[in-house]
């Protein structure tokens, strides 16, 4: 009888999976590059003058924060080529990418709009103030002044956002999109559905790997950033 | 797709998907149950540095926390049928491995994800209650238990409830992925139902309207809670 558990499989399916991991990091970047400009503009809106902006801007990270990725990735997938369709636009031949993009893209902004928000509001109002008296322009004062302190702060949870998206980027494979997860299901499928443990447990070692990587690597940038970082003692 | 939304099956179908909630709504509170008493236990581990169970613990939650829950779900879906297959073997068990109901399956999964979640937000919490309450508790007579149960777990769950909150809505949107355990919730049957007609866009429309409502009364829930808990809570001036 065969046997049910063989651990080579783990070993022979991770030099087929790591190639994958290509696509996995090109839609982690672009999303987190397209998710940071929405989330600045977000977080503009939340700490601006304007009430409707403000509504619309907590309004839309409340329906984000409320929606599994899942279902917003096929909402995107079968919803956007639909409107689409509408207007008399084909996109049934966009690459099934360009909606895994979108679809993290929003989420990600929703998240990084708090932690943007957050950011910005940690830094003291006065430190603003005092770099306008001394002759800064509004510009020169948020880019120098202001952006290099709220970045330190940000970057802790940026990092979280950052791993979060990477697992739920995992979720990508159910439209089709070859990724590394994508790839385990054609090894598995290839297999004739045996042995689908063995793979999953090379793809949990990978996605472990990663994401302590990635933790250890944002440790090491905070260290780095946060040395020009005085802390105030007040007595 | 050109000829718009079908309100008809949009309506129908809202409420196939708002059949599934109950299930949903199990999966969760019984995850949570599970949950919510062995975080605790094995937070007060991380924080007492008990030996073995205090690593064991820290590599158990950084593994559940660096990989997709899909994965983990995966994971368990393939591997416990096959310890129980064996051990129905071994002790001639007369029972068929796949008439297991996957909801357990999914409570082995949601618990053991849940639990790693929570052991790091009641360590959080725990870490804000300073010392001296304890010792406090202890020179006036209480006994190890009361002192938990009457000093410290009552100003823990201030400081925890909002990151429960984040957890509990985090877990429901996570039960969306039950699919995978061929799991009757809400996403499975409204795509089953779409499956019919190809009405993908409106049964997706209607798992995202059910998932918002749950998830914002659940977080409406757990202000009110928090309120409530908050009443003792002495404001420093």
């Amino acid at each position: 009888m065969e046997k049910y558990f063989d651990v080579t499989y783990i070993a022979e399916s991770v030099p087929l999976l790591l190639p994958f991991l290509k696509v996995t990091f090109l839609v982690a970047g672009l999303s987190v590059l397209f998710g940071t400009l929405l989330g600045f503009i977000l977080a503009a809106m939340k700490t601006g003058n304007s009430k409707i902006a403000k509504k619309i801007a907590y309004g839309y990270t409340t329906i984000l924060r409320c929606t599994p990725s899942i279902v917003l990735l096929f909402l995107t997938y079968y919803g956007i080529p639909s409107i689409a369709g509408n207007f008399g636009i084909n996109l049934n031949d966009v690459d099934k990418i360009v909606f895994v993009v979108i679809t993290f893209s929003l989420q990600f902004a929703a998240a990084m709009s708090e932690v943007i928000r957050t950011a910005y509001e940690s830094i003291d109002k006065g430190q603003f103030e005092a770099a306008v008296s001394v002759g800064l322009s509004n510009a020169q004062a948020y880019r120098r002044i202001i952006f290099p302190q709220a970045f330190v702060v940000a970057l802790p949870n940026f990092g979280n956002s950052l791993l979060e998206l990477m697992k739920e980027g995992a979720l990508a494979y159910t439209i089709g999109l070859i990724d590394i997860m994508g790839k385990a299901e054609l090894i598995i499928g290839a297999n004739y559905n045996t042995h689908a443990l063995e793979i999953y447990l090379a793809l949990a070692v990978v996605y472990w790997i990663l994401s302590i990587v990635i933790e250890q690597l944002f440790l090491k940038l905070e260290k780095m950033f946060s040395k020009g970082k005085q802390v105030i003692k007040t007595t | 797709m050109s000829e718009g939304l079908n309100y008809q099956f949009l309506v129908d179908t809202f409420f196939v998907a708002l059949s599934g909630v109950p299930i949903a709504l199990l999966i969760t509170i019984v995850a949570l149950l599970i949950a919510l008493p062995l975080g605790f236990l094995l937070a007060l581990t991380r924080i007492n540095r008990i030996p073995v169970l205090n690593r064991f613990a820290q590599i158990y939650v950084s593994f559940v926390r660096g990989t997709p829950v899909i994965i983990q779900i995966f994971i368990i879906y393939s591997s416990v049928p096959l310890l129980l297959a064996s051990i129905f073997e071994k002790y001639n068990i007369n029972m068929n491995v796949y008439d297991v109901n996957p909801i357990w399956y999914a409570f082995i999964v949601f618990s053991l994800n849940t639990t790693a979640i929570l052991i790091e937000v009641f360590r959080s919490a725990l870490s804000t209650v300073s010392k001296g309450q304890l010792e406090a508790a202890y020179s006036v007579g209480l006994t190890n238990v009361q002192a938990f149960r009457r000093i410290i777990i009552p100003q823990t769950l201030v400081v925890a409830l909002p990151n429960i909150c984040t957890a509990t809505v985090n877990l429901i949107k996570a039960t969306s992925l039950g699919y995978a355990m061929s799991l009757q919730e809400i996403t499975l049957r409204a795509k089953v139902a779409a499956n019919v007609g190809y009405n993908y866009v409106e049964a997706y429309i209607d798992i995202f309207l059910v998932y918002l409502i749950l998830c914002s009364l659940v977080e409406y829930i757990f202000k009110l809670y928090e309120k409530r808990l908050r009443r003792y809570k002495a404001v420093n001036a």
